[in-house]
């Protein structure tokens, strides 16, 4: 009775097995992680997938988004957990340290191949680390810029944006409007605090239109504690001290609505500055070069980028290689990439690929976009390095220090500095040891 | 069999007499074994998931970790991570020094005003029912909801708290963007959220007071607060107790309201504690330092639970 029973059991789990394990047998999943999460944006990506997907049918790929600010630790959660995602769609600032921790897989010859010959240099050392390693396909290149609202400061008298910062001083004070209770009805010049990319990158841009650096050319020390960086910083004190700008108010909510002057921004904007009630993105929306400071020469920005990579755990690199390329390859002459498609159309940022830029010109034409494709030409690519994320951060809470009034510009950079170059040095003993 | 105040616990007395004698059948081996497996169960997810990822975190704070790189490739650090925030890292100070200031408005607020309504609730006001649901309602709010709607009612420009305050004159104020003003808000956030749970547990105390003592009390020509100060503060000093160590350990705890409202800022003016650990240890890949936080935080509450037990305790029984 027993053994029969047995046997029974044993040839219906046979059949499961063997039923089960056909399909398995033939399909690769693939997990790509990004940060691109609106309803459009899912959308746009789901369809680049299915369509990979119709073209491969052996290879399924699902799609997962986080918040950016959540990105990171989703990385770093998901590989302790041992469920990282193949793909990953990062900020190239994290780059080195996911190189020193073993993160990343190294790309195909062929993948690193096909990025040399349709990449600006300057875009693939973004993606590189400082042995000349590439480690990913390079997506969208985002410059910095003064946005501005033609309305506002054609109420306040002005009929071009300022060009450098006495006048960015004086539009910024004669646009902001405080009604009779004291609430600031309207803003000359956002700032975005609380959001370290929103604060310290257009600091960057200051900074670079002033003359000054960032850190220094081998990486190995914070230069931003210059008279050129303490200028940059006494701009901001200067301009909460006029009204011209205040950080209570924020430039990334409220530019849209038509109630900022102007804000330094990158081109990604486009698409929610098109869909904005508070203003007619093209009546109004004006795009400048960053006002140069009294120590600078010229305009100058900051430019960072991210780029698609393959985790070093996956059991499917090949696979999750042949995928990105896929998404980032032209098939048809003068049709650009999946991926610049979306960059251009659903975002409106600048693709890194030659035969996207080439492909999306027209759409990159516009009074918006244009403008930043001519700032990528000179902007400095951000400097990224291990441990790049803390000082980043504690930058940000300096800059804001500053910006309440809590310390002074010659404080708050020296402050910076000294953790900064702790940092560096630490991460170049760790890199030793 | 005597219980502890000398009365006779006859049927624990019964068992306890029947089980020398009762012989050890393979039933009951097998009783014992399911017995065993019951109880292993907790103790073995006890095991697993708080005293193994208490001591593994202990040892990671001796280390640098990126929470990327093997475990078993972990760089050893000693106690060079305990020095470090204790000597030069000024945000952990800092917002060590925000999380007690956090602690000691709340607590206080939350204990004071917790008594103060719990008092009200117990006496014989109309619509007492009512009162309690409207008072326990926040507790029962997502923290995150809460963070959102303060956010909107104490903003500078368009928050209803600084309409109404410029209506008689006086002048707008950063409630969330100020860096004197935003952590002060910000116990008076968690004061509105939990207020309402500290009601409930005073107004359970209050009721188990007897009423003799009053109404001896009143016969002896006591007046309303002599009853309060001699009757109802020591009768509810067991509950006090519980009420001031369980919202010192969650204040010194706050993460979830922080992290929403304010985020730490302006300039980490707001920062906590357990806000930091989150940065520390995902943000900036240090798992290690951000461990050594978290001893040292549990360090901090224990002596100042076993304090807060110590002068509360002692005299409760003593009284």
């Amino acid at each position: 009775m027993y053994p029969k029973r047995l046997l029974s059991c044993l040839a219906l789990l046979a059949l499961l097995v063997a039923f089960s394990a056909v399909p398995l047998a033939q399909e690769t999943t693939l997990t790509m992680l990004t940060h691109w999460g609106t309803e459009d944006q899912l959308a746009a990506q789901q369809a680049i997938i299915d369509a990979y997907m119709a073209e491969n049918p052996d290879v399924a790929v699902e799609l997962v988004t986080v918040d950016f600010g959540e990105l990171r630790t989703k990385i770093i959660t998901g590989r302790t957990a041992g469920i990282s995602a193949d793909v990953y769609h990062f900020y190239h600032l994290w780059l080195p340290d996911f190189v020193n921790a073993g993160v990343l897989a190294e790309p195909t010859q062929d993948a690193l191949s096909y990025i040399d010959e349709n990449v600006a240099q300057g875009t693939i050392d973004a993606v590189s680390t400082s042995d000349g390693q590439t480690w990913g396909y390079p997506t969208e290149v985002n410059p910095y810029l003064l946005v501005y609202n033609k309305r506002l400061l054609a109420e306040a008298g002005y009929d071009a944006p300022p060009a450098n910062w006495e006048e960015l001083k004086e539009i910024a004070a004669a646009i902001t409007q405080v009604d009779d209770t004291g609430a600031i009805t309207q803003l000359g010049l956002g700032v975005m605090a609380g959001w370290d990319s929103g604060i310290v990158h257009p600091f960057s841009a200051l900074l670079y239109s002033n003359g000054g650096n960032y850190l220094s050319a081998d990486r190995r020390v914070a230069e931003f504690n210059s008279p050129q960086g303490i200028e940059t910083l006494q701009l901001y004190a200067d301009l909460v001290a006029n009204g011209g700008t205040d950080p209570s108010i924020s430039g990334l909510g409220d530019f849209p609505s038509g109630t900022v002057g102007m804000v330094i921004m990158a081109p990604w904007w486009r698409a929610t500055l098109r869909a904005a009630e508070g203003i007619d993105f093209d009546s109004e929306v004006g795009v400048a070069e960053i006002p140069v400071g009294p120590s600078g020469e010229a305009p100058s920005s900051i430019a960072y980028t991210w780029l698609f990579a393959v985790d070093s755990n996956s059991p499917n690199k090949p696979a999750a290689w042949d995928f990105i390329h896929w998404m980032n390859a032209e098939h048809e002459e003068g049709a650009g990439s999946a991926i610049g498609d979306f960059l251009v159309n659903a975002l409106g940022a600048i693709p890194s690929f030659s035969h996207d830029q080439a492909a999306f010109a027209d759409s990159m034409s516009d009074h918006y976009v244009s403008a930043f494709v001519a700032a990528s030409a000179y902007a400095r690519p951000e400097q990224i390095v291990a441990g790049g994320q803390e000082i980043k951060t504690l930058l940000q809470v300096e800059i804001e220090a500053v910006l309440t009034g809590m310390t002074t510009p010659e404080d708050a950079l020296a402050s910076v500095e000294m953790q900064a170059n702790a940092i560096l040095e630490e991460q170049r003993m760790m890199a030793e040891e | 069999m005597k219980t502890q105040y000398g009365v006779i616990d006859a049927p624990a007395a019964k068992a306890a007499s029947l089980l020398p004698d009762m012989p050890k059948s393979a039933l009951m081996r097998r009783r014992m074994l399911w017995a065993y497996v019951f109880v292993s169960a907790p103790i073995i997810a006890l095991l697993v998931f708080l005293l193994g990822p208490i001591l593994f975190s202990g040892w990671v704070s001796l280390h640098r970790w990126d929470m990327l790189s093997p475990v078993d490739e972990m760089p050893w650090r000693g106690l060079s991570n305990y020095v470090f925030l204790l000597t030069k890292d000024r945000v952990f100070l800092k917002s060590l020094g925000n999380t007690f200031l956090f602690a000691i408005g709340g607590v206080g607020a939350n204990t004071a005003l917790g008594l103060g309504f719990a008092l009200l609730l117990n006496s014989r006001i109309r619509g007492r029912t009512l009162w309690r649901v409207l008072y326990f309602m926040p507790v029962i709010t997502a923290p995150l909801a809460l963070a959102v709607m303060f956010s909107f009612i104490f903003d500078r420009n368009f928050g209803i708290v600084n309409n109404v305050i410029t209506a008689f004159g006086l002048p707008r104020q950063p409630f969330l963007s100020g860096p004197s003003q935003a952590l002060m808000t910000l116990v008076f956030i968690a004061v509105y959220q939990f207020v309402g749970y500290y009601i409930v547990i005073f107004l359970a105390g209050l009721q188990g007071i007897p009423q003799d003592y009053y109404d001896a009390a009143q016969v002896d020509g006591a007046g309303k607060f002599q009853e309060f100060r001699f009757i109802t503060l020591p009768l509810l000093r067991p509950v006090m107790l519980f009420v001031v160590v369980t919202n010192t350990i969650g204040a010194l705890q706050v993460f979830d309201l922080v992290f929403a409202t304010t985020g730490g800022a302006p300039a980490n003016s707001s920062m906590t504690v357990v806000l930091h650990m989150y940065n520390t240890a995902f943000k900036f890949s240090r798992m290690g330092r951000a461990s050594a936080m978290a001893f040292i935080l549990f360090a901090i509450i224990m002596l100042i639970t076993l304090i807060q037990v110590r002068l509360l305790q002692d005299r409760t029984y003593q009284e």
